[in-house]
């Protein structure tokens, strides 16, 4: 919240409010913004603050994945919750899997984080988390 | 070029088959972010697609699955990332890439037909390997 403030933000700026919007979607504090010297603004409207669960989309793109990797039949459920050793990944597999996801959403998992999934709903919130980050 | 990939040594000894699974990890994933520029090198686009790599790249990696010792392990993987290597820096061929990697993955002793039938168990497995 504080960096905000402390760089005088206008709308006019492409590349600034592409900044402004893209982290305002995700409700990470409050934006504020001063043109001219005029006083700093809360929009109320940016306050409210995403739960740490990741987005249905993220999931079901995560679950069609490792459907495609594992060569599930379309009948085998694959939520959330599903671990990916019970859906017969090795950890070869696993591995796989995410490579597949760093490909898809354009990011780079490090070791430690990879080594900690274990269900398709982690493997989405790591993605998402890093997705905030870019 | 080659230099910009990383600095990938296999340093000769693992201690356990559990670190010698983190290298096997640590390899695939070096292989895996190299796929975009080795299909731009070898311009792949047409012909094949980065998962199918990918999967490629696995099922060499899974053939060796059944191996248990780290030495054996270490060794296979310095013959992958030297393989890695040349591929990186263009020592090979589009040729190459596409005989070895992209084209006819399946089972080569499928279409052995008819005229095969007694064939003995040696030429069954000799179109999988040398030994």
């Amino acid at each position: 919240m504080a960096s905000f403030t402390a760089s005088s933000v206008s709308f006019s700026a492409v590349s600034c409010s592409f900044k402004q919007n893209k982290v305002s979607s995700l409700g990470k504090g409050s934006l504020s913004f001063s043109g001219n010297g005029s006083p700093s603004r809360r929009l109320p409207a940016l306050r409210f603050r995403v739960s740490c669960a990741a987005k249905p989309e993220t999931v079901n793109k995560v679950v069609d994945i490792v459907r495609k990797q594992l060569a599930l039949p379309a009948d085998r459920d694959v939520s959330g919750e599903s671990k990916f050793a019970t859906l017969g990944a090795d950890s070869l597999d696993t591995v796989e899997i995410v490579m597949g996801l760093e490909e898809e959403f354009g990011i780079s998992v490090e070791e430690e984080s990879a080594q900690s999934i274990t269900t398709v709903q982690d493997a989405a919130d790591l993605i998402e988390k890093l997705l905030e980050k870019k | 070029m080659a230099s910009t990939m990383k600095y990938v040594r296999v340093p000769p000894n693992s201690a356990s088959l559990a670190e010698a699974r983190q290298r096997v990890f640590e390899f695939f994933k070096t292989a895996c972010r190299s796929i975009p520029s080795i299909m731009e090198i070898y311009t792949l686009d047409d012909v094949t697609s980065p998962s199918q790599l990918r999967s490629v790249i696995s099922s060499e990696i899974r053939k060796n699955a059944h191996i248990t010792n780290p030495k054996v392990i270490d060794m296979l993987l310095f013959k992958g990332t030297e393989e890695l290597c040349n591929i990186v820096e263009h020592s090979k061929q589009r040729h190459h890439i596409l005989g070895q990697y992209v084209l006819n993955r399946e089972d080569r002793t499928h279409d052995i037909g008819n005229k095969d039938q007694g064939a003995s168990d040696f030429l069954k497995s000799f179109y999988k390997s040398n030994y």
